[in-house]
Protein backbone atom coordinates (compact mmCIF):
# COMPACT_ATOMS: atom_id res chain seq x y z
CA UNK A 1 0.00 0.00 0.00
CA UNK A 2 1.33 3.46 -0.82
CA UNK A 3 1.26 6.40 1.56
CA UNK A 4 -1.44 8.15 -0.51
CA UNK A 5 -3.60 5.04 -0.49
CA UNK A 6 -3.26 4.59 3.26
CA UNK A 7 -4.08 8.23 3.94
CA UNK A 8 -7.10 8.25 1.65
CA UNK A 9 -8.53 5.11 3.20
CA UNK A 10 -7.99 6.57 6.65
CA UNK A 11 -9.60 9.84 5.58
CA UNK A 12 -12.62 8.03 4.15
CA UNK A 13 -12.97 6.10 7.39
CA UNK A 14 -12.95 9.28 9.45
CA UNK A 15 -15.82 10.91 7.55
CA UNK A 16 -18.44 12.09 10.03
CA UNK A 17 -15.93 13.30 12.60
CA UNK A 18 -15.50 17.03 13.24
CA UNK A 19 -13.11 18.23 10.52
CA UNK A 20 -10.59 19.73 12.94
CA UNK A 21 -10.30 16.49 14.90
CA UNK A 22 -9.98 14.46 11.69
CA UNK A 23 -7.30 16.84 10.38
CA UNK A 24 -5.42 16.43 13.65
CA UNK A 25 -5.46 12.66 13.29
CA UNK A 26 -4.43 12.72 9.63
CA UNK A 27 -1.57 15.00 10.66
CA UNK A 28 -0.37 12.42 13.18
CA UNK A 29 -0.21 9.72 10.53
CA UNK A 30 1.39 12.02 7.94
CA UNK A 31 4.20 12.82 10.35
CA UNK A 32 4.51 9.11 11.10
CA UNK A 33 5.22 8.57 7.40
CA UNK A 34 7.67 11.49 7.43
CA UNK A 35 9.56 10.04 10.38
CA UNK A 36 9.55 6.59 8.82
CA UNK A 37 10.85 7.83 5.48
CA UNK A 38 13.51 9.88 7.25
CA UNK A 39 14.68 6.64 8.84
CA UNK A 40 15.06 5.11 5.43
CA UNK A 41 11.97 2.91 5.41
CA UNK A 42 9.83 2.71 2.31
CA UNK A 43 6.24 3.96 2.15
CA UNK A 44 5.01 0.40 1.82
CA UNK A 45 6.95 -0.71 4.89
CA UNK A 46 5.59 2.11 7.02
CA UNK A 47 2.03 1.50 5.81
CA UNK A 48 2.36 -2.20 6.53
CA UNK A 49 3.66 -1.58 10.04
CA UNK A 50 0.85 0.88 10.77
CA UNK A 51 -1.83 -1.70 10.14
CA UNK A 52 -5.24 -1.62 8.52
CA UNK A 53 -6.37 2.00 7.97
CA UNK A 54 -10.09 1.12 7.95
CA UNK A 55 -9.85 -0.51 11.34
CA UNK A 56 -7.73 2.30 12.77
CA UNK A 57 -10.32 4.81 11.55
CA UNK A 58 -13.13 2.92 13.28
CA UNK A 59 -11.20 2.81 16.52
CA UNK A 60 -10.29 6.51 16.37
CA UNK A 61 -13.87 7.42 15.59
CA UNK A 62 -15.24 5.42 18.51
CA UNK A 63 -12.69 7.03 20.81
CA UNK A 64 -13.74 10.51 19.65
CA UNK A 65 -17.43 9.66 20.03
CA UNK A 66 -16.90 8.46 23.59
CA UNK A 67 -14.90 11.58 24.45
CA UNK A 68 -17.62 13.84 23.09
CA UNK A 69 -20.24 11.97 25.14
CA UNK A 70 -18.18 12.51 28.28
CA UNK A 71 -17.93 16.22 27.51
CA UNK A 72 -21.52 16.97 26.60
CA UNK A 73 -24.29 14.60 27.60
CA UNK A 74 -27.14 15.18 25.18
CA UNK A 75 -29.20 12.94 22.90
CA UNK A 76 -27.11 13.67 19.80
CA UNK A 77 -23.77 12.88 21.44
CA UNK A 78 -25.30 9.77 23.02
CA UNK A 79 -26.49 8.54 19.61
CA UNK A 80 -23.11 9.32 18.06
CA UNK A 81 -21.23 7.49 20.81
CA UNK A 82 -23.44 4.40 20.62
CA UNK A 83 -23.27 4.27 16.82
CA UNK A 84 -19.50 4.69 16.81
CA UNK A 85 -19.13 1.97 19.41
CA UNK A 86 -21.40 -0.35 17.42
CA UNK A 87 -19.21 0.40 14.39
CA UNK A 88 -16.36 -1.35 16.18
CA UNK A 89 -18.26 -4.53 15.51
CA UNK A 90 -17.51 -6.17 18.81
CA UNK A 91 -19.86 -9.11 18.56
CA UNK A 92 -21.03 -9.01 22.16
CA UNK A 93 -22.65 -5.67 21.56
CA UNK A 94 -24.66 -7.11 18.70
CA UNK A 95 -25.88 -9.87 20.98
CA UNK A 96 -26.93 -7.22 23.47
CA UNK A 97 -28.74 -5.22 20.80
CA UNK A 98 -32.25 -6.71 21.23
CA UNK A 99 -32.08 -6.17 24.98
CA UNK A 100 -30.76 -2.66 24.46
CA UNK A 101 -33.56 -1.92 22.01
CA UNK A 102 -36.25 -2.97 24.46
CA UNK A 103 -34.71 -0.91 27.24
CA UNK A 104 -34.58 2.10 24.93
CA UNK A 105 -38.22 1.44 24.05
CA UNK A 106 -39.21 1.45 27.71
CA UNK A 107 -37.34 4.72 28.23
CA UNK A 108 -39.05 6.35 25.24
CA UNK A 109 -42.41 5.08 26.52
CA UNK A 110 -41.62 6.63 29.89
CA UNK A 111 -40.89 9.95 28.26
CA UNK A 112 -44.18 9.79 26.35
CA UNK A 113 -46.05 9.05 29.58
CA UNK A 114 -44.34 12.00 31.28
CA UNK A 115 -45.37 14.23 28.39
CA UNK A 116 -48.95 12.95 28.66
CA UNK A 117 -49.02 13.63 32.40
CA UNK A 118 -47.73 17.13 31.81
CA UNK A 119 -50.43 17.84 29.20
CA UNK A 120 -53.13 16.40 31.47
CA UNK A 121 -51.93 18.55 34.35
CA UNK A 122 -51.99 21.63 32.17
CA UNK A 123 -55.51 20.78 31.04
CA UNK A 124 -56.74 20.32 34.61
CA UNK A 125 -55.17 23.56 35.71
CA UNK A 126 -56.53 25.64 32.84
CA UNK A 127 -59.92 24.05 32.16
CA UNK A 128 -60.64 22.56 35.62
CA UNK A 129 -61.74 25.74 37.39
CA UNK A 130 -64.53 26.28 34.81
CA UNK A 131 -65.95 22.77 35.20
CA UNK A 132 -67.06 23.37 38.81
CA UNK A 133 -64.86 20.60 40.24
CA UNK A 134 -65.21 19.09 43.70
CA UNK A 135 -63.30 21.21 46.21
CA UNK A 136 -63.51 24.36 44.13
CA UNK A 137 -61.49 26.03 41.40
CA UNK A 138 -58.41 26.48 43.59
CA UNK A 139 -58.16 22.73 44.23
CA UNK A 140 -58.27 22.06 40.47
CA UNK A 141 -55.39 24.46 39.88
CA UNK A 142 -53.33 22.79 42.60
CA UNK A 143 -54.13 19.34 41.23
CA UNK A 144 -53.00 20.44 37.79
CA UNK A 145 -49.74 21.80 39.21
CA UNK A 146 -49.25 18.53 41.05
CA UNK A 147 -49.63 16.51 37.86
CA UNK A 148 -47.12 18.68 36.04
CA UNK A 149 -44.59 18.45 38.87
CA UNK A 150 -44.95 14.66 38.90
CA UNK A 151 -44.33 14.48 35.16
CA UNK A 152 -41.19 16.63 35.45
CA UNK A 153 -39.94 14.31 38.19
CA UNK A 154 -40.51 11.26 36.02
CA UNK A 155 -38.67 12.87 33.11
CA UNK A 156 -35.74 13.80 35.35
CA UNK A 157 -35.44 10.26 36.69
CA UNK A 158 -35.60 8.89 33.15
CA UNK A 159 -32.85 11.27 32.05
CA UNK A 160 -30.55 10.15 34.83
CA UNK A 161 -31.30 6.55 33.91
CA UNK A 162 -30.61 7.15 30.20
CA UNK A 163 -27.24 8.76 30.92
CA UNK A 164 -26.36 5.84 33.13
CA UNK A 165 -27.39 3.42 30.37
CA UNK A 166 -25.22 5.09 27.71
CA UNK A 167 -22.26 5.16 30.09
CA UNK A 168 -22.78 1.47 30.73
CA UNK A 169 -22.88 0.57 27.04
CA UNK A 170 -19.79 2.64 26.28
CA UNK A 171 -17.89 1.11 29.18
CA UNK A 172 -18.89 -2.40 28.13
CA UNK A 173 -17.93 -1.84 24.51
CA UNK A 174 -14.56 -0.36 25.33
CA UNK A 175 -13.73 -3.17 27.69
CA UNK A 176 -14.65 -5.86 25.22
CA UNK A 177 -13.23 -4.18 22.20
CA UNK A 178 -9.86 -3.82 23.82
CA UNK A 179 -9.74 -7.50 24.66
CA UNK A 180 -11.43 -8.96 21.64
CA UNK A 181 -9.89 -7.06 18.80
CA UNK A 182 -6.26 -7.92 18.29
CA UNK A 183 -3.65 -5.22 17.97
CA UNK A 184 -2.08 -7.19 15.19
CA UNK A 185 -4.69 -8.09 12.69
CA UNK A 186 -3.66 -10.32 9.82
CA UNK A 187 -2.78 -7.70 7.23
CA UNK A 188 -5.70 -7.79 4.82
CA UNK A 189 -4.35 -6.48 1.57
CA UNK B 1 1.31 -15.60 13.15
CA UNK B 2 1.09 -15.11 16.93
CA UNK B 3 -1.43 -17.05 18.99
CA UNK B 4 -4.65 -15.17 19.89
CA UNK B 5 -3.84 -15.21 23.60
CA UNK B 6 -0.51 -13.57 22.91
CA UNK B 7 -2.19 -10.78 20.98
CA UNK B 8 -4.75 -10.18 23.68
CA UNK B 9 -2.12 -10.08 26.38
CA UNK B 10 -0.08 -7.61 24.40
CA UNK B 11 -2.98 -5.34 23.75
CA UNK B 12 -3.87 -5.41 27.41
CA UNK B 13 -0.47 -4.24 28.57
CA UNK B 14 0.16 -1.79 25.75
CA UNK B 15 -1.12 1.13 27.81
CA UNK B 16 1.07 0.16 30.74
CA UNK B 17 4.14 -0.03 28.47
CA UNK B 18 3.47 3.44 27.08
CA UNK B 19 3.08 4.85 30.58
CA UNK B 20 6.37 3.25 31.61
CA UNK B 21 8.20 4.61 28.56
CA UNK B 22 6.87 8.12 29.11
CA UNK B 23 7.74 8.02 32.81
CA UNK B 24 11.39 7.71 31.81
CA UNK B 25 11.35 10.55 29.28
CA UNK B 26 8.95 12.58 27.16
CA UNK B 27 8.60 11.21 23.68
CA UNK B 28 6.73 11.49 20.39
CA UNK B 29 4.40 8.91 18.88
CA UNK B 30 6.74 7.58 16.19
CA UNK B 31 9.46 6.90 18.72
CA UNK B 32 7.05 5.27 21.18
CA UNK B 33 5.59 3.13 18.41
CA UNK B 34 8.93 1.94 17.09
CA UNK B 35 10.25 1.12 20.54
CA UNK B 36 7.11 -0.80 21.41
CA UNK B 37 6.93 -2.61 18.10
CA UNK B 38 10.55 -3.71 18.56
CA UNK B 39 9.88 -4.94 22.06
CA UNK B 40 6.45 -6.49 21.85
CA UNK B 41 5.71 -6.66 18.13
CA UNK B 42 2.48 -4.66 17.82
CA UNK B 43 0.93 -2.75 14.94
CA UNK B 44 2.44 0.73 14.97
CA UNK B 45 -0.81 2.42 13.99
CA UNK B 46 -2.43 1.35 17.25
CA UNK B 47 -0.38 3.93 19.10
CA UNK B 48 -2.54 6.83 17.89
CA UNK B 49 -5.93 5.65 19.16
CA UNK B 50 -4.17 4.71 22.38
CA UNK B 51 -2.51 8.11 22.81
CA UNK B 52 -5.85 9.80 22.19
CA UNK B 53 -7.52 7.66 24.80
CA UNK B 54 -4.80 8.43 27.32
CA UNK B 55 -5.07 12.10 26.52
CA UNK B 56 -8.81 12.13 27.10
CA UNK B 57 -8.31 10.18 30.33
CA UNK B 58 -5.95 12.97 31.39
CA UNK B 59 -2.91 10.69 31.71
CA UNK B 60 -0.75 12.46 29.14
CA UNK B 61 -0.50 15.99 27.76
CA UNK B 62 1.13 17.22 24.58
CA UNK B 63 3.45 20.04 23.62
CA UNK B 64 5.08 20.99 20.36
CA UNK B 65 8.82 20.98 19.80
CA UNK B 66 10.51 22.55 16.80
CA UNK B 67 11.95 19.86 14.61
CA UNK B 68 15.18 20.39 12.63
CA UNK B 69 13.55 18.91 9.55
CA UNK B 70 9.92 19.54 8.64
CA UNK B 71 7.03 20.68 10.87
CA UNK B 72 7.20 20.77 14.67
CA UNK B 73 6.77 17.53 16.52
CA UNK B 74 4.09 16.60 19.06
CA UNK B 75 5.65 15.38 22.28
CA UNK B 76 3.80 13.53 25.03
CA UNK B 77 4.41 14.08 28.72
CA UNK B 78 2.99 12.10 31.65
CA UNK B 79 0.64 14.04 33.95
CA UNK B 80 0.31 13.57 37.69
CA UNK B 81 -2.72 11.34 37.04
CA UNK B 82 -0.62 9.40 34.54
CA UNK B 83 2.05 8.73 37.12
CA UNK B 84 -0.60 7.48 39.51
CA UNK B 85 -2.09 5.26 36.81
CA UNK B 86 1.37 3.83 36.13
CA UNK B 87 1.86 3.02 39.80
CA UNK B 88 -1.53 1.36 40.14
CA UNK B 89 -1.32 -0.61 36.90
CA UNK B 90 2.29 -1.52 37.51
CA UNK B 91 1.40 -2.98 40.88
CA UNK B 92 -1.50 -4.93 39.38
CA UNK B 93 0.71 -6.22 36.59
CA UNK B 94 3.40 -7.35 39.02
CA UNK B 95 0.88 -9.23 41.10
CA UNK B 96 -0.65 -10.85 38.03
CA UNK B 97 2.71 -11.74 36.46
CA UNK B 98 4.00 -13.19 39.73
CA UNK B 99 0.89 -15.32 40.12
CA UNK B 100 1.15 -16.62 36.55
CA UNK B 101 4.90 -17.19 36.94
CA UNK B 102 4.49 -19.27 40.04
CA UNK B 103 1.64 -21.26 38.51
CA UNK B 104 3.54 -21.97 35.32
CA UNK B 105 6.80 -22.76 37.12
CA UNK B 106 5.05 -24.65 39.91
CA UNK B 107 3.34 -26.91 37.41
CA UNK B 108 6.31 -29.25 37.15
CA UNK B 109 7.17 -29.51 40.86
CA UNK B 110 3.88 -29.48 42.75
CA UNK B 111 1.36 -30.89 40.32
CA UNK B 112 1.90 -34.61 41.10
CA UNK B 113 1.09 -34.00 44.79
CA UNK B 114 -2.52 -32.91 44.86
CA UNK B 115 -3.95 -31.60 48.16
CA UNK B 116 -6.25 -34.64 48.34
CA UNK B 117 -3.52 -37.25 48.41
CA UNK B 118 -1.55 -35.21 50.94
CA UNK B 119 -4.51 -35.12 53.28
CA UNK B 120 -5.04 -38.83 52.87
CA UNK B 121 -1.40 -39.50 53.77
CA UNK B 122 -1.60 -37.40 56.95
CA UNK B 123 -4.69 -39.13 58.26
Amino acid sequence: MTRAEFMSRLKTGLVGMPTSAAADILNDYESHFEDGLAEGRSEAEVAEALGNPDRLARELKAEAGIRRWHQEQNPSSATAAILAVLGLGALDILFLLPLLMSVIGVILGGYAAALGFFAAGLGIMVAGPFASPPGGAFAAILAGLGFMAASVTIAAILTVFSIWLVNGVVWFARLHYRLLKPALEPQAS
Amino acid sequence: MPEPIEIQLKKGVLGLCVLALLAREDSYAYEIASRLSDAIDMGEGTIYPLMRRMQSDGWVETYLVESPAGPSRKYYRLTEAGHQALQGQGREWRRFADAVDSLVAGDATTAPETPDTQKGGDA
